[in-house]
């Protein structure tokens, strides 16, 4: 019954989106009215949203004759849990993805920007999610029906199931993915529009904005629930979904900045910046959902990866076609001089399109190499630590360098880069006599403390300059680019561990902290065995009881490892229960003291916050109409 | 030179000195460096998704890491250590590839892209002159009349034949999901990375052949969880019995032969161990091995032993 409605629910939407791409070509080819093709995409984000919201109740009403309930349902799983279930497998995701998708078509379609750009724009975007619609229901329809029905299901894979983080961060990254394609879309639009296209760029600000910020949002989450969650304390592996996340978020970094700043000069950047950034996410979606690559978090075992590598493709081929062979403006601003910020954006540009660069050949080498010479290459953490690590530091120092270089050709600018300078020199003679945490960890202490003071000294000079609300927010991201890298730097080169296995009453010690064993608990709730250590954490002169777990879950036959963290104002006490003995005498244990890590969630959240602050500062600019073309910005006052 | 500049430079030049004291500090390993740390830190764990043989908590990295810290003990370099392991286990052992082969795209690629946009940019920042930039600006610019604000529009049949070969595309692209939806179907599950259980099995070879066979009794124990197999279990009896665990031994060959007790090596692993544990059996064990398998490797040297 509700799996029919769920496969009635995936039709009307693949007909909507079908019916939208070719109504809304038609507004762009033949000028017709805008209003069928409207109506078109609401039907299509309607249907997306009906379609979840089947799927939704199915499983909190535990219907298992729905296929996707009767494999990743369970009547054991608490509430908040299940209604999260809806993405945490492949089928059941691509509907969420789907659903964003279409909501930002249905916020495009309210727009009012020049008609012709307009309507090519949200003919690629219906075209996009037409074919996303097309999975669903033809390759992957989370709705078919299962003979005979099952009693119980196993529950969503444990370890999606212990931290609050897997709430929020799928929906943030498909938002920061999905609206990537409002960029794409306008690039691929703005050479097909004429005229109409000069202002493709102002349009897609504020969409890459909002982008930015979740997808932002969202890979710090992601770092944060597998620092919380997978139990080995770390937070970034370099593991294909992750390296997936990051790709987009690279080139999208550097399109915001080139979009920014040198406006013409440098149209081609922007067009293949933005068009990169969603053929990115595609990308990431093939390796993520094809099974190609293996990883802790990828959805394995799906018949889409053709069809997803089909649309990779299609969006290569769309965006050479159309932003290769792009009208370039002639540029009517003289060229800037070497020294200034427009340079230092195209650096910037260049170094995060490199780092881009490896990371997806690090990512798809696997892949291409087993084929080929029939050897199966790992590519772990040691290779990106040495290329792509230096590169960020490169990125941080030039974040440092550019807002001195405030205006075109300020020889001054120079002169304003010698105390931060000296601050650098001062932090690397000061770390680096004081403790040894190696060569990277030393020049990202040094270039952090580079960019924090040119960014302090930005503040400071604020009042007199009235400061706007895109400088505030570029100082805040930055300053949260510098915090991450110190957090970085600090629990890596810093970091202790030790593993061992001890008897109820013998104690570990790393550093100054020591863990002693009191007891080992048993217990059975809910359909899983569960079995906690309690230790008593000494260190920074207190005392406190910390009881990390392990799970074992019969319906899927799984031990997940529920660690526990104490967290300091300046250092994480980590602790993991690796496994116990069978008389529940002893327990082998992880303890870890990781420094810093706090700084490196500051970090995090300041950049989310700084593109927030941004898109706001776009949205309004955009209310109080189009900007004057000379300079781009209207003043808009942060209330103090 | 004002006193105010020379102090000025004075302070720049100790910082910098200070910094490169610090720098060279750094970079100089330290003396808490484990060289067996080093070495298994680029090693990857076999069993693990993501960890290095340094990290993992996995009872084969333990293996490893004691294999490499024997090795350094008989005086081998790093390098041997490494190549040791690859013969074994293959290349995907490394947590880092060798630059050779398909591997050197690893660094081709970004040396290519950081050459490639470092010359887009050079061309951006490079001055052009206004009719060189209206030259590069491509027909599409140069066919429009100055003056006129009116896009070049398709209009009329030529729009109408764009449409229909648009539309003709998007209906393309859904039937083409839906075909290649039809054919694909669910593919069988790819193979895992590498097979845990067999380098574990492999590992506990090398050990026999380094007669630690507590060791190696251990790693057939942890592959028997993953893996219960009547193979792997006489193996762990075998070593057993070398680790001079006969009882053990006897317990574990005992499983075996409860589900197949015709079993040869069985017998031969049983009558072994009850040479130990109780030898009035042991005759009538190993005969029963003779009789079922005269033409066992060990046969002759069952004979003899019974003859004697």
């Amino acid at each position: 019954m509700l799996g029919d409605l769920g496969t009635a629910t995936l039709a009307a939407g693949l007909l909507g989106a079908t019916l939208a791409a070719l109504l809304w070509l038609r507004v762009a080819l033949l000028a017709a009215p805008a209003r069928p093709a409207r109506a078109a995409t609401t039907l299509t984000v309607l249907a997306a949203a009906a379609a979840c919201a089947v799927l939704e109740t199915a499983l909190l009403r535990h219907d298992f004759s729905v296929r996707y309930v009767a494999e990743n349902g369970g009547r054991h799983v608490s509430v908040p849990d299940t209604v999260t279930s809806l993405w945490s497998a492949l089928d059941g995701s691509l509907l969420l993805w789907s659903l964003v998708l279409c909501g930002y078509a249905a916020l495009l379609a309210r727009r009012r920007h020049p008609p012709r750009l307009h309507a090519y724009a949200m003919a690629v975007v219906s075209v996009v999610a037409t074919f996303f619609f097309a999975l669903s229901a033809l390759a992957a329809n989370p709705f078919r029906d299962v003979h005979p029905v099952p009693i119980d299901g196993p529950g969503p894979n444990p370890l999606l199931q212990q931290h609050p983080a897997m709430a929020v961060h799928p929906p943030l990254l498909y938002a920061g993915y999905l609206g990537l394609v409002v960029p794409f879309a306008l690039a691929l639009a703005a050479p097909l529009a004429g005229d109409q296209g000069r202002g493709w760029l102002r349009l897609a600000r504020p969409w890459t904005l909002a982008a930015w910020t979740a997808l932002t949002a969202g890979i710090g989450l992601g770092a944060w629930w597998s620092y919380a969650v997978l139990g080995w304390g770390g937070y970034w592996v370099w593991d294909p979904v992750e390296n997936a996340s990051l790709l987009p978020w690279l080139t999208a970094t550097a399109f915001l900045h080139t979009a920014r700043v040198g406006g013409t000069r440098h149209a081609r950047w922007n067009a293949v910046l933005a068009c990169a950034s969603f053929v990115l996410v595609l990308l990431g979606t093939f390796l993520t959902r094809s099974g190609a690559i293996a990883s802790v978090h990828a959805f394995t075992e799906s018949p889409l990866g053709p069809l997803l590598l089909g649309l990779v493709l299609l969006a290569v081929l769309a965006a050479t076609l159309l932003a290769g062979r792009r009208d370039v403006a002639p540029a009517e601003t003289p060229a800037p001089p070497l020294l200034s910020r427009a340079t230092a954006v195209l650096v910037n540009g260049v170094l995060l399109v490199t780092i881009a660069a490896t990371v997806l050949i690090g990512t798809v080498a696997p892949l291409l190499t087993e084929p080929l010479t029939g050897e199966r290459v790992s590519v772990g953490p040691g290779y990106y630590h040495r290329t792509a690590v230096p590169l960020a530091v490169a990125v941080l120092l030039l974040a440092g360098v550019a807002p001195a270089l405030r205006r075109a050709g300020d020889r001054a600018g120079v002169r304003r880069l010698l105390v931060p300078a000296a601050a650098a020199l001062a932090t690397v003679a000061a770390v680096g006599l004081s403790s040894r945490p190696g060569l990277p960890a030393l020049t990202a202490f040094g270039a952090a403390a580079f960019t924090l003071t040119g960014l302090a000294a930005e503040l400071g000079s604020a009042p007199r300059r009235r400061l706007r609300a895109v400088r505030l927010a570029a100082v805040l991201a930055h300053a949260g680019l510098a915090l991450v890298a110190v957090g970085v730097a600090g629990s890596s080169a810093y970091g202790q561990v030790t593993e061992r296995t001890v008897r109820v009453g013998e104690t570990l010690r790393v550093a100054d902290v020591s863990a002693r064993l009191v007891s080992v608990d048993r217990s059975t709730t809910g359909g899983r065995m569960v079995v906690r250590a309690r230790l008593a954490v000494t260190g920074d002169g207190t005392s406190r009881t910390v009881t990390p777990g392990l799970w074992y879950d019969p319906a899927r036959d799984t031990a997940v490892t529920v660690p526990r963290i104490d967290t300091g104002p300046w250092r994480d006490t980590y602790l993991t229960l690796l496994a116990v003995a069978a008389d529940g005498g002893s327990a082998t244990v992880r303890l870890a003291v990781n420094p810093l890590v706090g700084v490196l969630w500051c970090g995090g959240a300041l950049m989310a916050a700084g593109g927030l602050l941004a898109f706001g500062g776009s949205l309004r600019r955009r209310r109080r109409g189009p900007a004057p073309p000379a300079r781009p910005a209207t003043r808009v006052e942060v209330a103090a | 030179m004002s006193p105010r500049r020379s102090l000025r430079l004075l302070v720049v030049a100790a910082l910098l000195a200070a910094a490169a004291v610090g720098l060279l500090r750094s970079s100089s390993s330290g003396p808490d460096t484990d060289p067996v740390r080093t070495v298994a830190g680029g090693l990857r764990c076999p069993a693990c998704q993501g960890e290095s043989v340094a990290d993992s908590a996995s009872p084969i990295a333990a293996a490893m890491r004691q294999s490499v810290a024997e090795q350094l003990a008989q005086g081998r370099s790093p390098a041997e250590i490494r190549r040791w392991f690859v013969e074994r286990y293959g290349t995907d052992v490394l947590a880092d590839p060798p630059a050779r082969g398909v591997s050197l795209l690893l660094w081709a690629v970004p040396a290519l892209a950081l050459l490639a946009a470092g010359a887009a940019a050079l061309r951006t920042l490079r001055p052009r002159r206004p009719e060189e930039a209206a030259g590069r600006a491509g027909p599409v610019a140069r066919r429009r009349t100055p003056g006129s604000a009116a896009p070049p529009t398709p209009r009329g049949p030529t729009a109408r034949r764009l449409w229909w070969v648009s539309s003709a595309g998007v209906t393309l692209l859904v039937v083409a999901v839906a075909v290649a939806a039809g054919q694909t179907g669910r593919p069988a599950p790819a193979a895992p990375p590498a097979d845990p259980v067999a380098v574990t099995l492999q590992l506990a070879r090398d050990l026999e052949g380094q007669q630690r066979y507590d060791a190696a009794a251990a790693l057939y124990r942890e592959a028997l969880r993953d893996r219960p197999d009547d193979g792997i279990q006489l193996r762990l009896a075998f070593a057993l019995l070398r680790a001079d665990d006969a009882a053990g031994a006897e317990r574990a060959v005992r499983e075996v032969l409860a589900r197949s007790p015709e079993s040869p090596d069985g017998l031969l692993v049983l009558g072994l161990a009850q040479r130990r544990t109780r030898p009035a059996e042991a005759p009538s064990t190993l005969r029963r091995f003779l009789t079922l398998a005269p033409h066992h490797p060990a046969a002759a040297e069952i004979r003899r032993l019974l003859d004697s």
